[in-house]
């Protein structure tokens, strides 16, 4: 079994905003483990508790309860911190500087890299395709460039642990995938990467594990494939479907669209069989047979709606 | 290492901010329209006037230099409340202090990029004052060292002060109150006599706030070798070591306050 590289155990945090102190529980009792190796995403729509939590494991806020270990280490303990590339949401830059001079200046906040070659700041800058923008100021940079300059910023000392809160925000879908490609690549290294996006199409396609929180509550957390899986269907495409068929299989429950040449037929995975037998003996010919497996926004939304459990 | 790369960072950033800049600029152009009459009044001193000119002269330079020591403290005061602050609202700080830095050498690399930066203005203030002494026909006699050193630790009082100030305080108020610090260290005197302040604050605050007046420069500044103050390098050491002393236990507090506290815009 993989070690924990963070572990969040009943995590709770609360805000005391204004004159009178009114609290604002932003987290109650989170818990979850993130173990070397996984690209975790972290859901939750807007106001969840995301970025709390995670400024929790950077050391940047402490919780009000709760156990965080982050590497083996407590939060903001700079034996962990020498392990971990962070950008954070938004990620803001001192505007009068280049991109060189930005990455030299965390590189000596770094220090050496340890048992590892750190890659030179042109390599960085290159795997983000910035190579080219190096001598320009900051100041000048699209947000999209300032966002490929912050994850270039992470990638330094050859980090264990990347936690990145929005990491694609600003990015044009060309972007998008040239950092999903990056992230792919940190996870082949054996890099951990845990990262909270909104782009849930983005994130299921390099994801091993899910977390998703909702109003500062644990919502569900586990293998990405397990939770997909759980009711998991199987789709069939027929040619034609005759009347009587369609009847048949809507009152079994079936999902039926009909599209310009041929029909989409979904089933429950335990239906499949006799469903094939239903359509063979109506006369259709079934051309493709597809386990459907439920996609991340679908999950995240069904667990948010109101029948899901989350509200 | 961490600590130098924050001094000079924090250095950078604020000669790269504008308001501070704009504020400076303004203070600059003041201090050199002052300069005018100070070269109509050399231009005018003859034999029969020399004596009420020179001290026209002297009472103009010791009003520049008063007004550019107590620049320098706001300076360092504001310096030192917006030097976190803003890396704070801006959220800077956040892929700083993700790297392998710890809190409070964060704040004393805050801290001593502050005094690089007063380091400057103190030898620019210097530098001017020389200049405004040479324009008005007059010399400076006093030992430069000295004129560097006491601002400085005079500087580092006000900023370290603000550095805690702003620890738990918006920076504006932070500063608001260094200000109020530095007027009511004129008042709070434990002598007795007649004054605004009953003694139960007086004395307490006397004890309580720092002596700038002490640190000042001026006290042994001189423009005419007759008027020179001598003071010895026993006054001067011990008088330099309060002040340290003074800016470390405020600075030690600013640390401690700053370990706990919240790094997030929220």
């Amino acid at each position: 079994m993989s070690e924990a590289v963070i572990q969040f155990c009943r995590v709770t945090k609360v805000y005391r905003r204004g004159f009178h102190g009114q609290e604002v529980a932003a987290l109650s009792g989170v818990s979850f483990e993130v173990n070397a190796g996984e690209v975790c995403a972290f859901l939750g729509p807007n106001g969840a508790g995301k970025t709390t939590s995670i400024s929790i494991l950077m050391g940047f806020l402490f919780g009000d309860a709760g156990e965080i270990r982050v590497l083996g280490h407590p939060p903001g303990d700079v034996r962990a911190k020498k392990k971990i590339g962070f950008v954070p949401e938004n990620f803001a830059f001192y505007k009068h500087m280049t991109a060189t001079r930005l990455l030299e200046f965390h590189r000596e906040l770094a220090g050496p890299a340890e048992g590892g070659r750190a890659p030179e700041i042109s390599e960085l800058l290159a795997q983000v395709k910035l190579d080219t923008f190096g001598k320009l100021k900051i100041g000048k940079f699209s947000r999209g460039m300032v966002q490929r300059l912050g994850i270039a910023q992470a990638l330094l000392g050859d980090p264990q642990l990347l936690i990145l809160d929005e990491p694609t925000s600003g990015l044009d879908p060309a972007g998008r995938k040239e950092i999903r490609e990056l992230m792919l690549s940190l996870k082949a290294a054996g890099k951990t990467i845990f990262l909270s996006s909104h782009i849930l199409s983005e994130i299921e396609q390099i994801c091993d594990r899910v977390i998703i929180i909702d109003r500062g509550r644990l919502i569900r957390a586990g293998l990405f494939e397990e939770m997909r899986g759980r009711d998991s269907q199987v789709e069939l495409v027929v040619d034609a479907l005759p009347e009587s068929a369609e009847q048949a299989l809507r009152e079994r429950g079936a999902e039926i669209a009909h599209g310009p040449q041929s029909v989409h037929v979904v089933v429950p995975a335990a239906q499949k069989r006799e469903t094939a037998e239903l359509l063979w003996t109506a006369g259709s010919d079934i051309l493709q047979m597809n386990p459907k497996k439920t996609s991340l926004e679908e999950l995240f939304l069904q667990l948010l709606e109101p029948d899901g459990g989350a509200r | 290492m961490r600590i130098r790369a924050i001094a000079w960072n924090t250095f950078g950033l604020l000669l790269h901010n504008r308001v501070l800049l704009l504020i400076v600029v303004l203070f600059a152009s003041w201090i050199f329209l002052m300069m005018t009459p100070l070269i109509m009044m050399r231009q005018i001193t003859s034999a029969s006037n020399a004596g009420r000119m020179q001290s026209e002269v002297l009472t103009l330079v010791s009003m520049v230099m008063g007004a550019l020591s107590g620049f320098g403290s706001m300076l360092a005061a504001g310096c030192a409340a917006f030097a976190v602050a803003g890396e704070m609202k801006s959220g800077t700080i956040l892929a700083v202090m993700a790297r392998p830095v710890r809190r409070w050498e964060y704040l004393v690399g805050k801290f001593c990029g502050v005094q690089i930066l007063l380091g400057v203005y103190v030898l620019g203030m210097l530098g001017l004052s020389f200049l405004l002494a040479r324009i008005g026909g007059q010399h400076i006699h006093a030992p430069v060292w000295a004129l560097i050193a006491y601002p400085l630790v005079r500087y580092a009082i006000y900023s370290a002060v603000a550095m805690l100030l702003v620890t738990f305080l918006n920076p504006f108020v932070s500063l608001g109150v260094v200000w109020m610090m530095a007027i009511g260290v004129e008042f709070m005197t434990p002598t007795e006599g007649i004054h605004l302040v009953p003694a139960w604050v007086r004395i307490p605050l006397y004890y309580l706030l720092p002596s700038t007046n002490l640190l000042s420069e001026s006290r042994f500044l001189s423009i005419t070798q007759t008027s020179l103050h001598q003071t010895t390098w026993l006054q001067h050491t011990v008088t330099l070591a309060y002040g340290l002393d003074y800016a470390a236990v405020w600075l030690l507090l600013a640390l401690w306050s700053f370990r706990s506290k919240g790094l997030t815009r929220d």
